[in-house]
């Protein structure tokens, strides 16, 4: 399905980025995996780069490696997430600065410097990966919600100024997926977690293939009318 | 580097857009053509596509790294971009720093 497709995943290593890099793998794409650690698999089409998402520089400097290393790039998800839940007024100030270089920022550098490597090109797509806390707004939540509500508003801001290249620009908003993420939450938080997935209009984990479902459908070359959109999973508007 | 040479590579850039402009769009460039701002002919998406090729050309095809957008440029009093011949200005500024 995507063979002679380049596809960077941010957050590769682990969790949902770990899922869609296999998923892009397994349909014949060269997958560019960024994550802050090493790579947790090996492909002979699996190639990594160990970046830290939250500072600009190292994304630039990444992104001069990929364009002298590869000709193109095809399809870019931007995956990579860090989250801490604590009520605002006891947020430690530097996993809110945290969440915001990296859940937000990191999103615009990378597609910023995707977009630049896309012009002219085959049609490019950009797919960020949103979470449902944008829309439930969960309490304890604040930054991490207010970031994935912006990278819908990035999205659909680039679709606007990326139109002319031919790339698209949308958001997936996920529901919570049962990862071994899930698990390294506290008994509380995965006790939280729980109850707002119970909560759903289908009340119910999503899995892996609910979520490569919507990425194949945006990334697909039949979907060049489709961008600034975002869809949630679960049922949540 | 020296200013001819940027010159060159700067308009070489410009035309290449311009190239893609329908036919009653076609414009003549020169060290005095406008690229921003009342004047121009140039609209503000195509600035953004010939600053970022002229960024990415300095860096593959000259080994240069520079950034056309940082803070210095933009605290500049005459902007880089108000004219061909202030981004030649520029550029040679920050290729003679390297």
């Amino acid at each position: 399905m995507y063979k002679n497709k380049v596809v960077i995943v941010t957050g590769s290593s682990r969790g949902v980025g770990l899922e869609i890099t296999k998923h892009f793998l397994s349909n014949n794409a060269i997958v560019i995996g960024l994550s802050k650690g090493s790579a947790s698999h090996k492909h002979s089409n699996y190639y990594h780069f160990s970046v830290d998402l939250g500072k600009s520089d190292e994304i630039n400097s990444c992104f001069k490696k990929i364009a002298k290393q590869f000709e193109k790039i095809d399809i870019v998800i931007n995956n990579a997430a860090v989250m801490t839940s604590q009520y605002s007024m006891i947020m430690p100030t530097k996993n809110a600065i945290d969440m915001v270089n990296v859940n937000l920022l990191g999103v615009f550098f990378v597609s910023r410097e995707a977009a630049k490597l896309m012009r002219n090109k085959s049609p490019g797509r950009i797919i960020n990966i949103g979470s449902m806390a944008a829309s439930l707004e969960p309490a304890g939540d604040s930054i991490y919600a207010a970031c994935k509500a912006g990278i819908s508003t990035l999205a659909n801001v680039m679709a606007k100024e990326f139109s002319i290249y031919n790339i698209t620009c949308n958001t997936l908003a996920i529901t919570a997926i049962d990862t071994d993420m899930l698990r390294q939450h506290s008994e509380t938080g995965q006790t939280k977690i729980h109850q707002i997935i119970n909560n759903l209009p289908i009340p119910r984990y999503a899995s892996a293939d609910d979520i490569l479902n919507v990425i194949d459908f945006f990334a697909s070359e039949k979907s060049s009318y489709i961008s600034a959109q975002t869809i949630y999973l679960g049922g949540i508007n | 580097m020296d200013k001819e040479k940027i010159l060159k590579i700067v308009i070489n850039q410009i035309e290449q857009v311009i190239e893609t402009l329908p036919d009653n769009q076609k414009f003549k460039v020169n060290e005095d053509t406008a690229l921003f701002g009342p004047g121009s002919n140039i609209d503000s998406l195509s600035l953004v596509s010939i600053i970022v090729d002229l960024e990415m050309l300095f860096s593959n095809e000259h080994n240069i790294e520079i950034s056309l957008t940082d803070d210095r440029a933009m605290a500049r009093n005459e902007s880089p971009f108000s004219s061909v011949k202030s981004l030649v200005d520029y550029i040679t500024e920050l290729t003679n720093e390297k």
